[in-house]
Parts: C-alpha cells; structure tokens; sequence
C-alpha cells in the first residue's frame, strides 16, 4: 500500500477505489477526487495519517452526509428540493419552537434542557446506536455502544452525572427458523450477546437501565438494531465550554491500543462477507467509572476549560473537535498505549474505549493530576491547543498528519441524492372478525412484540443510584409493564427535599413504516408523548431525540421513504410543541448474503422523548389499582389495520393505516394532564401494540384486578368495525382509569372531548368485554398473564 | 495456573437448566451439564499465594468451590473451553489483574477469564456444532474439547 500512497496524486479514479477498498475507508468517488485536488494544490502527497484523518472527518457515521445534504425529492410528477433535508425539517422544527428551556440543542454531544426549579440544572439527554459492531460481536458492540453513549453525556457541556441509561432493540425472529448467510449469527445469539453486553455495562458503571423496547421483525434478521441513550444532570452553569489558545491536551481513561481501528468508516458500510472483527472495541466499565469519578470531581473545581469524548475516530475526532477553531499539536508519543506493535497513524485513529479529551489550563494539571492519581485513572499530556488554526501531528520525528482545519471540517464535497415516494397499494377494507376475539388476545399477548420483557428487563440493575421511580416492570406484583421511566435524579443534585424528576418514554413503528413513512413518524412521536402522559409527565415541555435508522440511501426508495418521515417529524414536533434537541442516523443497515442477496432493514425511526414530572411522588403507573373505580377511554379509534400486530396474525386484507390528528390529540392531551394533576387519574395506559384489547388486559393483570367493560361508549370513526375497535392500533388514544370519588371533577376537565367510560374495575379477576348486548369475550387474568409472560431468552 | 470455580452442586440447578436448555436450542440434547468460571493467572505466585486467590478473591465461599487443578467432572463426556482470542483485550482479566496486585501487594504477568462446560451428550461433532452456534463468536473466541 505504500508505493500506492507514494504516487496518490497521480492515481487514476479506478486505483484510487482500489485503495480506499484496500485501506477501509469508504470515501465516495467525488470524495477520493477532491482529496486528491487538494494535496496536489498543496503540492506533496497525503500520509497515511491524513488519509485516514479524512476518511474518519468526512465518514457518514461523523458527517452524516446523507441526512445534511442536498436531496432531490420526487413524489409522482411533483419534485421537492431539500439543500440539508437534516436542517429543513429536524433543526427547523426546533428552531421554529424556539423553546427557552431549550439550553443547548444541536451542538454539542448530548442536548440539554431545562431541569427543575431556580434554573439550576441542565438534563442532558442523547441516544445512539451501535448497529454494525453488535451485529459482529454483539457482546462487545452492545457493551461500547452503552460506554460510547455514557462518554457523550460525560463530554457534553463540561460534563453530566449519568443518572438513566435507556435501550432498545430490533432483532429477527426468534420463532422462526432461517437458512443464514455463513457469516452471520442467528438472532437469538445476538440479542443474548446484546443484552448481557448492556447488562454488564450499565451495572458494572452504576447507572440505572431502565426504558427501552424490543421489537422483532424479520428485516433485523442480519442487521440487529441496538439504540442506547443516557440522560444526565449538569449545572446550567457548566454547559458552555471554550478551548482556550495554550491550553494542554490531556487524554484521561483507557489506554490505546489497535481494538476498534476503523469504526467510523465501518460504520459507513454495508456488512458483507469481508467484515472482520477489526472494527470490534472492547468495552470496560470500570475504567469508566473511574473516568466518570475523575470528570465530576475536576468539573466542580474547574479544573477544565473543554471536554469531549473519543468516539469514532478517537483522537482524531476528539481533538479535531475540540481544536476546530484553535488548531492542535499532538505528540503521538506520549499517549499510554496498550500495544507497542502500533503504527502512529493507528494511535490516531484507534477507538479504544474509555477515553476522555480535556482542555487543561497550564497551571491546572497539577490539581487534575492529584484527582487522576486519587481515582487510580491514567492519563497523558498528548499536546496543547496553539491557536493557529492547524492540525499537526507528530510521533517524535515523523509528521503524522499537516492540515489545515478548515479543509479537514469544511472539504467535504457533497452531492445531490435522488429520492422516490415508494407506491404502496392499499386496502381499507372492513377486516373480517375473529372467530374467538378471546383467543385473538390471547395470541396477540404471547406475540414477541407484545409479550412481557422481563426475562431480559431483570438482568438489568434499574435500581441503582435509588432514583428509578416509574419502573420498567410495574403493577402489584412488580411485573407488569410500563410506559415510560420515571427518574427522580437526587444522586446528581443531593437535593432530597426536591422532588423534582423526569420521564422518558419511546415511540418506535417501522411496520407502519412500511405503509406510509410520514405515519410513521407521526405515530412515533405521539406514542411517545402518550408514554409520557401515562406516567404523569408534563407534557407541555417535550423533548425528543430522532433517531433514524435505514438501508443503503444509494437507493432513491429508501431515501425517499427518509424524506417522508423527516417531514413528519417536522409536522409532529411543531404540533405537539416539542422541539428536537439531538439524534443520529444510522444507513447502509443492509446485508449481503454469500449469493449476493440483499437483506435491507425497514425504514426505523426511535423517537426518545423526555419531560418533567414535577413531583415523582405523584407519578402514575399503569396497573388497575381499586375495585369500583370506572375505566374510561380517551381519544378516537380511527380506521385501519396497517402496521398492526393483529395482522402479523391474521391476515384481514386490511393495511390502511389510522391517520393521527395531531391537533385533536394534543387538545385531549392537555385535558388529560390537567385531571392527572388535580389527582382524579388513578392509573394510566397507552394504547399501542396489540390495540385496546391487550392494553386492557394489561391493566387487569398488573394490578391483580379484572373488569367489566362494554366499548359501545367508545368514541370512534364512522364504520369502524369492533375488530378494528378491540385489535386496530390507531395513535392518540389511551385507558384511563379514575378514582371513583373523583369522576365528577374528572369530566369537568375533559369535557367536549373524546372520552367515554366502557365500564369499572372489579375484584374478581375476570375481564369481561362486551359490545352492546353481546359479550366479545371473558377470561381470566391469571391466564391472560400466563399467555404474556413468556421467557424471551 | 488456571483457577476453576464452581458453583456448589446444590446451588447449580439453574445454570445447569439454562446451560441444557440453550444446547437444546441449537439442536443438541444433553443429559447432564456442570459449569465453570476459568482465570488463567500467569505468575510466579506459590502455591500458597494461588489458594489465597482461589479462596478470597474470586470464590464466593456460600455458594462456590474452587479448585488449582481440574475438578472431578461428576460425569461422563466432554470438556469445552471457551477463551477470548490472545488478540482481544479481556476485561475481567485485567481487572482480576487489578485485584490481585492489591490482594498480594504483586502483580501477574498476564490474566485471561474463560469458561469450562462439562457435558454429557451423543457426540463431540454434535457438541461442536452446538457450541460454535451457541457459546463461541469465533471472531472473537476459541475454544477446544476434551473428552473426560
């Protein structure tokens, strides 16, 4: 490779692709041409280091060129044009709101808003995923996706206690037999592999996982999608920091070494045959912890002027981050390294975990250096921040990398890509109803994307640091399930007389996503808010991440199936007032098999939403809770069986998708939350998955309750049928159920609105259902339970 | 040396249920299962130094054994060893390496966590195939049997 590298500026297009494959970068065509331009305006050849410096800087995974670039929209004769389609819908949004509790959006590792009272407290709130490496060690990949994500709330601002980890999932059937590709592993050992990697990094560091979601489909067969997110408090007067000229470069944490060359570019891939574990890190929690300790310590005495994590790319993306303006000079030398055998261009480049940059005044490294020796942390002096605006890097005599930082940050050519409304044919068809719809819910509870979660939520340590008050597993038992995480954050703020917390709440619908796009997002976005509702969350302040998932965007279906749900994200954020404050994206989530088969993921949209609970004492959980009480319904069953479980199980011929009124939900919403305040709410659930049956039938399993309910109350579109009523899963609605000495104050809040009582608690454990004069079904909640407690793993 | 411990026989119906049940998963049927924890410490340590290890430091003494040479399997069958790959940096290991440098006041050269599975079951090919499928990624792990 080296002769190549000697005679880079004069490589013809076709031996430049050979080189990029041979190296591992995966720059473009356009992009190898105008590093090529560059350094023969400069005059000399590019270094190793260089060339590697670019491929990370200008690396999908660092630049996401897809979503900030030009796209070019077609749907039928109509074309719509996007310069950043990133900033035209998601930065818009928020920019639109323009929220003041908004303290830092966009621009740093992890948003933050508003927490509590006195504006003293920022929450800093990011998710991630980590796609590509779980789906080659997922026991590792799982593992460095929770201490990347932990890292960007700890280099957020100048640093955030970490006080809830969160993670969803994405797997292919388990149920189900598959021939794989000889490269690949079967999903039931990647989500084994997947959760105990998150299981023993969240424990071991001493944060809480509690929220999150699995979800099964066979598009995840060969690309497992692992979302990891973390929220953490920072003092509002913490969340500014500035790289001051002079300033030392100090790298604390792990050590270096040849794990996790070439994430980044990896991570702007597909997965084919050649994958090899070379872009696998390796995750170590205590160092973490460690790291965590040092950080908290040094942050409060102000020992720092700027931090950031190594992520991808490593020192290169660090430093080139934090030294965008001023410029830096590394000296490869001094890092503490893992491994001799390294060249310096992979001491750059490498993604060894557990590393922090800071930005140390001169006279403040002695201090830093006594905490660091205290907490048993490692660290080095790697260079300083000179201020002339470039970036050298040398290993003793030898210059790694000469740059100016305005071509690493600002060079990157971009392209316009076309994208195509996909046609999908669809049917509204009144859906025949089931012969049993007691055994329909029985099917539909023992569903995997239904089914209780607690053979994986128990490995997890959700109690850690005593703040976890709305718990991923809920009810009298303490195992039925829950809407949202309700965090009371006294580790971080040592206030126990403040009561002040958060939730944190999940909207996910990629089967809806592959119907209508646009739904989706719309979908996802109110499942979320409603998430949050139902625990008893102020749902006049959401924040929400977005966090995109696709198949390669070389092809204009799946760009345009992107375009659509960006403009519902649009739509959604600006009707439900909450302002985006962070997200990622994640393409090239697409397989090749040994006979060249293409595996594309469907188009997965994460949607993590967060808002205050002002007191945790008071917030609400899904469980039935006394006999008597009268259950209601809010909101409006709408038409349409597209995207639900139901038609996983019985084909109805029906795969319209219920349109969200967004402007009806919000009104309901803010009624509801209103009555929850004043205390008449005693228990509170969504209705997602599985429909308005399966949301029942949770209540009543969880607090040990049955009851008696007829549905003809239950507000509806004209011609909905009672299958699509019991089984459809249309947004906006959710079960309610209300203190019975409280009902009269309790209507006076929704009055107008779309709320009907279907009937009331009772003692015996029996779940009683009917529709007008006839019974739809009765059982029993023991079995009801039995059929949704299945062990997943 | 390597250091294995194990769970006491009245204590290990559940990993040995779990341990049968996912070998069924992936095919093969097993008639009877022991597990163990593997920490191969390289170290001029005595032998003294090593029961110490043993006993203090990565045994809980309620509930587990440990043993410096192989245990008597209990059954008839095979013996897998599972180990990181020497290229793959191992987090228990270098934290056991932590812990014993505090414990004896001197540090190991070298600390690599694995584990063993005694199983009795129809064949060693059976049982590899059970294994790569199940208990190895062999991007990143070894492994061997042995027949006992």
């Amino acid at each position: 490779m080296n002769d190549t590298l000697e005679k880079f500026n004069s490589l013809k297009s076709g031996q430049l692709e050979a080189l990029d494959r041979a190296a591992g970068w995966s720059l473009n065509a356009a992009e190898l041409a105008e590093v090529q331009r560059q350094f023969r305006r400069i005059g000399r050849r590019p270094t190793r280091g260089e060339l590697e410096t670019i491929a990370q800087t200008w690396s999908e995974h660092c630049k996401h060129k897809t979503f900030s670039g030009p796209v070019a929209y077609r749907a039928g004769r109509r074309v719509k044009k996007y310069k950043n389609l990133f900033k035209e819908t998601i930065v818009k949004a928020t920019k639109t709101l323009n929220r003041s509790w908004c303290l830092s959006v966009f621009k740093d590792n992890a948003g933050i808003v508003e927490f509590g009272k006195g504006g003293k407290w920022g929450l800093a709130f990011k998710a991630e995923t980590h796609n590509h490496p779980c789906a080659v060690e997922p026991y590792g990949g799982a593992e460095t996706g929770v201490g990347g994500v932990i890292r960007d709330i700890l280099g957020v601002g100048l640093g955030a206690k970490p006080v809830l980890n969160t993670d969803t999932f994405c797997f292919g059937r388990l149920d189900r037999k598959y021939r794989l590709p000889k490269n690949a592993l079967g999903p039931e050992r990647i989500m084994r592999g997947v959760v105990e990697g998150v299981r023993d990094y969240g424990n071991r560091i001493g944060i809480p996982t509690a929220a999150g979601g699995i979800y099964f489909d066979d598009g995840y067969l060969l690309n497992p999608l692992v979302y990891v997110g973390c929220a953490g408090l920072i003092p509002a007067d913490k969340i500014e920091k500035k790289v001051v000229p002079g300033d030392l470069i100090v790298s604390i944490g792990g050590r270096t070494g040849r794990d996790g060359i070439h994430g980044a570019t990896f991570s702007s891939t597909n997965i084919d045959e050649e994958t090899t574990s070379s872009a696998v890190q390796i995750g170590h929690a205590v160092n973490e912890k460690k790291t965590l300790d040092v950080l908290m310590r040094a942050r409060d005495l102000g020992l720092y002027n700027a931090v950031t994590d190594c992520g991808a790319g490593g020192f290169s993306s660090a430093i080139g981050e934090l030294g965008s303006e001023t410029g830096a000079h590394v000296r490869l030398e001094k890092a503490l390294l893992k491994d001799t055998r390294i060249e310096p261009w992979e001491i750059w480049v490498s993604e060894s975990q557990e590393r922090m940059i800071l930005s140390v005044p001169k006279g403040k490294l002695k201090k830093l250096a006594a905490i660091l020796d205290a907490e048993n942390c490692e660290y080095c002096v790697l260079g300083e921040f000179p201020g002339d605006g470039r970036l050298l890097v040398t290993h003793g005599d030898e210059k790694v990398v000469d740059l100016p930082m305005a071509f690493l940050h600002g060079g990157v050519p971009n392209f316009e890509k076309p994208a195509v409304k996909r046609v999908v044919k669809v049917s509204a068809r009144p859906p025949a109803p089931p012969e049993d719809p007691g055994k329909a819910l029985e099917a539909l509870l023992a569903h995997p994307n239904v089914c209780s979660r607690h053979s994986v939520i128990t490995q997890y340590d959700h109690e850690v640091q005593g703040g976890t008050v709305g718990k991923p597993l809920q009810g009298r038992y303490g195992d039925g399930p829950g809407d949202a995480a309700v965090i009371w954050p006294q580790a971080a703020t040592l206030d126990l007389r403040d009561y002040a917390g958060f939730a944190v709440g999940h909207g996910f619908a990629p089967a809806v996503g592959r119907i209508d796009p646009y739904q989706m997002a719309l979908h996802s976005i109110d499942e979320a808010v409603r998430n949050l509702l139902c625990a008893g969350a102020d749902v006049s302040r959401v924040a929400i991440l977005d966090n995109f998932c696709a198949a390669s965007p070389r092809d204009p279906r799946v760009m345009g199936d992107l375009v659509q749900a960006a403009e519902g994200c649009l739509a959604a954020a600006l009707a439900y007032g909450a302002p985006f404050i962070s997200g990622k994206d994640s393409f090239y989530n697409q397989s090749k098999d040994a006979d060249g088969k293409e595996y594309p993921i469907p188009l997965s949209l994460l949607i993590s939403a967060t808002a205050p609970v002002e007191d945790v004492r008071r917030a609400l959980t899904i469980n039935f809770k006394e006999a008597g009480n009268p259950v209601y319904v809010a909101g409006v069953a709408r038409r349409g069986m597209g995207g639900s479980v139901y038609n996983e199980l019985s084909d109805t011929a029906n795969n319209a998708v219920a349109r969200l009124d967004m402007k009806a939900a919000v009104k309901l919403y803010a009624a509801v939350a209103g009555a929850m305040r004043a205390g008449c709410v005693a228990a509170a659930h969504d209705v997602s998955q599985g429909g308005l049956a399966v949301t029942l039938a949770e209540m009543a399993f969880s607090g040990g309750l049955g009851a008696e309910l007829d549905l003809v109350p239950a507000a509806r579109e004209k011609g909905l049928t009672v299958t699509e009523l019991l089984f459809g899963e249309g947004p906006a609605r959710l079960v309610l159920e209300i203190a019975k000495d409280r009902e009269t104050e309790f209507l006076k809040y929704v009055s107008g609105l779309p709320v009907a009582e279907i009937g009331y608690v009772k003692e015996e454990p029996e779940l009683s259902v009917s529709y007008g004069g006839g019974q739809l079904f009765s059982a029993c909640i023991g079995r009801l339970k039995a059929c949704w407690k299945k062990e997943l793993i | 040396m390597i250091i294995e411990i194990r769970t006491k026989e009245k204590y290990a119906k559940n990993e040995k249920e779990g341990f049968i049940a996912r070998m069924a998963h992936a095919g093969l049927k097993v008639k009877a299962a022991r597990l163990s924890r593997l920490y191969r410490v390289e170290a001029d340590f005595s032998r003294p130094e090593f029961d110490r290890l043993g006993a203090d430091l990565l045994t809980d003494p309620i509930t587990e054994t440990y043993s410096l040479s192989r245990p008597r399997p209990g059954l008839k069958g095979w013996r897998v060893e599972v180990w990181l790959k020497d290229s793959v940096t191992d987090v228990v290991g270098e934290s056991v390496k932590g812990a014993i440098a505090d414990v004896l006041g001197k540090e190991p050269r070298i600390v690599r966590f694995g584990r063993a599975y005694y199983v009795a079951c129809e064949s060693e090919l059976k049982l590899k195939r059970a294994v790569a499928k199940t208990l190895v990624n062999e991007t990143v792990n070894k492994f061997g049997t042995e027949k006992i």
